[in-house]
């Protein structure tokens, strides 16, 4: 009996293993683990608070940004414009307490509530015109660049934020000099795992992804779930940009550029599939450190600076790669546990009518069409 | 035309309304006719099978009756009442629950999830409320076995673990479950190997039996003759015959379908 008892327990434990195995931050969890083995191998410096202050604020940052950008992949779009809602978030914070004078609580409020609402613009230009989010947002990054550009002229604007409030948002109050940025990584990340996870509107995000047709067939309104993740996207890039006039004290027009493909890259190395629908943001927190990782420790060892990018374009196919080998290697072992529905009640249909001239032998598929597929994103208008 | 013999089931059906009506609808677009002076009757506990070789406006109808397109004439009864539907929502609202064949399912989502999409039970206060895996859990379970749908395997693993057939069956359990009282089924057995399809059938023949009102489109015969207690023949956008199952053979239907497309 005991026997039983405990095949059935270890069955149980495999099965969650394997579960556990098929989650999408898997690979992203591993690439960490070796980057990190990796680097303090080759450097005594590695485990020192400045290098991990280094690479905490960097990862903080980026996988905020990515976090958004995961969401919304999930949801089936892409956000290009992350990276010049980044640098309008940190102008409007920089403008507001400057220009505006107002409180530095009040500017950064407002200056997130500004990047949402240039999420939202995204948002409703996708939905309403159904135009791929890649174009939209490759527009609507171009036109938030540009304005930038016209608002600070093309200089770097200054601004005097009071030290503790630029020290709760990044300053290096954490064990003698991590930045505060990795508090709200961490809460970040929690949050949108929650969000993904264990809400409703999580649910409706990852249906959206992957089948928006049969999701507003089933009620689901995937139009307002899609420009949500719009929102939310361009909510936490402003938070970045945020986070980034705390950091530096000021603003440029080039603040933010390029973050929005290495968000793209961090969702992947995440485990977050392209075509929607999958994804997950522990994994797109674990993305960020293999990137940061990789940035800090490539200066560490005094590598050549074209290394890092070289590196990360080999990590981004690699991570792909390794993620479907992987998932199918593991998808391929059978669950362990097995649950069926209570026993059938109508063992055999007896009741159903049957005609006596209908051939036996022809018994199936005399007449198969089956419908094309229809396009993804055509239910989505 | 032949045989245009009583309006479907009106002599033995036990209520007196039939649960979804239409009356002589029509649907154009542009110079096009896709259907011109349509009706039909489901009834509860009836199979309602629709016959006709494609593009004979089968699609069509479903998507009038299930409130994708407004007709451009005629009218729908729901219960004995008159209703204009503006939208799927409010068909599904009314209880007018409708599978398509390749959209029932997201892939990636458990089988739990898929059930529940849309009606997440939810736990918590006020605004603060996260989704009740466990109680989405126990209503998958009971959605299933309610109609005797079996899975082999975990209701938290994916989706894409399960057969077509399964995929199908798990639709109808879940239409069923949140009290739908007219269930449209757009060509569930459309590519299903034999023994998948039978199970399907007999989970359609479940969801009679509980008292559902079954509109079956399909274009096999043995299905339709299988399970259906009024058989109506489509082509070319009319109805071009209305019969009891006990009125037509196979030999009927063929000559029929194969004469008028």
């Amino acid at each position: 009996m005991s026997q039983k008892l405990m095949s059935s327990r270890s069955r149980e434990a495999a099965e969650w293993a394997r579960e556990l195995l098929l989650r999408p931050e898997f690979t992203a969890v591993g690439a960490a683990i070796v980057v990190v083995a990796v680097f303090s191998s080759m450097t005594p410096l590695f485990w020192t608070i400045p290098t991990l202050a280094s690479i905490s604020s960097v990862a903080a940052e980026l996988g905020i940004v990515s976090i958004g950008m995961t969401i919304l992949l999930i949801a089936g779009h892409f956000d290009l414009s992350v990276g010049a809602i980044l640098g309008l978030a940190s102008f409007f914070v920089v403008t507001l307490m400057n220009d505006f004078g107002l409180s530095p609580v009040l500017a950064i409020v407002l200056a997130v509530v500004g990047a949402t609402l240039l999420g939202l613009i995204n948002g409703i230009l996708q939905t309403r015109t159904g135009i791929h989010s890649f174009i939209i947002t490759l527009g609507t990054s171009l036109v938030y660049r540009g304005m930038l550009l016209a608002f600070t002229g093309g200089f770097p604007k200054a601004v005097d934020m009071p030290r503790t409030v630029s020290n709760i948002i990044a300053g290096p109050m954490l064990f003698g000099g991590m930045r505060m940025s990795l508090v709200w990584f961490v809460l970040i990340t929690a949050l949108a795992t929650i969000l993904l996870l264990r809400t409703r509107l999580g649910n409706w995000i990852q249906a959206v992804g992957q089948n928006p047709r049969a999701a507003h067939n089933l009620g689901v309104n995937v139009t307002r779930t899609t420009v949500i993740a719009f929102m939310l996207s361009g909510a936490l890039a402003g938070i970045v940009g945020v986070m980034q006039v705390a950091r530096f004290a000021s603003v440029d027009a080039m603040r933010g550029t390029g973050i929005e493909l290495q968000a793209v890259a961090v969702s992947v190395i995440g485990g977050t599939l392209l075509s929607g629908g999958y994804g997950s943001a522990i994994g797109a927190m674990m993305g960020a450190i293999v990137l940061a990782t990789i940035q800090t420790g490539l200066v560490l060892i005094s590598a050549p600076g074209f290394l890092y990018t070289t590196i990360m374009g080999v990590i981004v196919v690699g991570a792909v790669l390794v993620n479907n080998w992987f998932s199918s290697l593991i998808s391929r072992i059978a669950p362990m546990t097995g649950e069926e529905t209570e026993a059938d009640p109508m063992q055999r249909v007896s009741s159903v009518p049957r005609g006596k001239e209908i051939p036996k032998s022809r018994g199936e598929g005399t007449t198969i069409f089956p419908k094309a597929l229809p396009a993804k994103r055509e239910a989505q208008k | 035309m032949m045989t245009h013999s009583q309006p479907n089931g009106a002599a033995q059906s036990p209520e007196e309304t039939p649960v979804l009506e239409a009356v002589n609808i029509a649907k154009y677009f542009g110079a096009t006719t896709a259907l011109s002076d349509v009706s039909l009757k489901a009834w509860a506990g009836k199979v309602t099978v629709l016959l006709g070789d494609n593009g004979a406006g089968k699609s069509t109808l479903i998507k009038i009756l299930s409130g994708v397109y407004r007709p451009d004439a005629g009218e729908l009864f729901f219960k004995g009442k008159k209703v204009t539907l503006s939208g799927p929502d409010e068909a599904r609202a009314l209880g007018i629950a409708t599978c398509y064949q390749d959209l029932a399912v997201c892939d990636l989502l458990s089988v739990t999830r898929n059930i529940v999409l849309g009606q997440e039970p939810t736990k918590g206060f006020w605004k603060f409320r996260i989704y009740d895996a466990k109680a989405a859990d126990r209503l998958a379970r009971e959605a299933l076995s309610g109609l005797g749908v079996r899975l082999r395997g975990n209701l938290r693993s994916r989706a894409a673990t399960l057969s077509g057939g399964q995929k199908q069956s798990l639709a109808i359990a879940r239409a069923m479950y949140f009290g739908s009282s007219c269930l449209i089924l757009d060509e569930p057995t459309a590519a299903l190997a034999v023994r998948q399809a039978t199970r399907v059938i007999e989970h359609i023949d479940r969801a009679r039996q509980m008292g559902n009102a079954v509109i079956l489109i399909t274009h096999n015969f043995n299905h339709a003759l299988e399970i259906a207690d009024h058989v109506v023949v489509f082509a070319r956008g009319r109805v071009i015959g209305s019969f009891e199952r006990d009125e037509v053979t196979m030999q009927m239907l063929t000559e029929l379908v194969s004469r008028e497309a």
